[in-house]
């Protein structure tokens, strides 16, 4: 035992008599049920992560989707967009070339599409309500 | 062990089992509120001690109950559940002032009695203060809890062995405090 030890000890002792508190302690009962309701946030947001991650990825899918669709008919969609012009339009030639190069896979493809686009947006507001 | 199993077993069999062997089943509330009863007292004093800080202390205590319930504590032994418990404060303790030194802050922080009133309480928090966090966290853990070197070592996070060197340093830098500030005889 070193000298200053029992001096060390003393000291400790009466600092640890001091009594600082001025209010009550939390009560156990609060804590106990606002561990409780943590514990299932977090169980409820483990058990969602998995959905989440789907979700992520379907968002990621349906873009790509669209980026795709748009791209590899971009042409005649431009085509067909110029198609509906007032000067296009006045000499009566409205749409007729560009709707024959989209096909009607096109159009399933895009009514497909706009329905899973819906469909996931509806499902992640429903989830999150 | 299973209700089946209860009901099969004699009667000093079930008291054997029981508390010779003690189960480990989930703590429940009751058992909790006495065991905070118990321990959130001392645990308030000893953060309290080592941040300086009240309010500190008061929000250090909850996150460490809510930390000691999320690891679903089992009703074992009382000790055992204390020193756990002392363990999850000093790690939460010390990244608190991680965190203050982060953010530049002197810590510790708001000690009490930085008025100019001359007060033993002041004056002791005031001396205590002046010692690094881990030496405040050893001569508590040491002196008021009475913890083991091993308990300590656990606790704040070194072998048991450097403990005792460690402690060592912590009480002669704690007396040479006191006999600078003239309070060798308190």
């Amino acid at each position: 035992m070193s000298d200053f030890e029992p001096e060390v000890d003393a000291w400790m002792k009466q600092f640890a008599r001091l009594d600082e508190r001025r209010g009550p302690l939390p009560d156990a009962n609060t804590l106990w049920v606002k561990a409780k309701l943590m514990q299932s946030t977090i169980a409820m947001e483990r058990a969602s992560q998995p959905i989440t991650r789907v979700q992520i990825a379907a968002y990621l899918l349906v873009a790509g989707s669209w980026a795709a669709l748009v791209t590899w008919k971009w042409n005649a969609l431009s085509a067909w967009f110029n198609s509906f012009k007032p000067a296009h339009i006045i000499l009566g030639a409205a749409g007729a070339s560009a709707a024959n190069s989209l096909s009607l896979t096109f159009f399933m493809m895009l009514i497909a599409l706009a329905s899973v686009t819906v469909m996931l947006a509806f499902h992640t507001i429903l989830a999150e309500e | 062990m299973t209700a089946d199993g209860l009901i099969l077993q004699t009667p000093f069999a079930f008291a054997t089992a029981t508390f010779q062997r003690t189960p480990k089943r989930p703590m429940d509330e009751a058992k909790f509120e006495a065991f905070y009863r118990k321990t959130a007292g001392r645990l308030w004093s000893y953060i309290f001690r080592m941040t300086g800080n009240a309010a500190t202390a008061d929000d250090l205590l909850q996150k460490t109950f809510f930390r000691f319930l999320r690891s679903n504590p089992t009703i074992a032994d009382d000790d055992h559940l204390r020193h756990y418990i002392f363990r999850t404060a000093t790690n939460l303790v010390f990244d608190h002032f991680r965190e203050i030194k982060r953010h530049r802050e002197l810590a510790p922080e708001a000690v009490p009695g930085s008025s100019p009133s001359v007060d033993l309480r002041h004056d002791m928090m005031r001396v205590f203060a002046e010692l690094k966090p881990q030496e405040r966290a050893l001569l508590w853990l040491a002196h008021v809890e009475g913890s083991s070197h091993e308990e300590i070592g656990e606790a704040i996070g070194v072998k048991a062995k450097s403990v005792r060197v460690l402690l060592f340093r912590a009480r002669k830098r704690l007396a040479g405090i006191l006999e600078k500030r003239g309070l060798t005889h308190v």
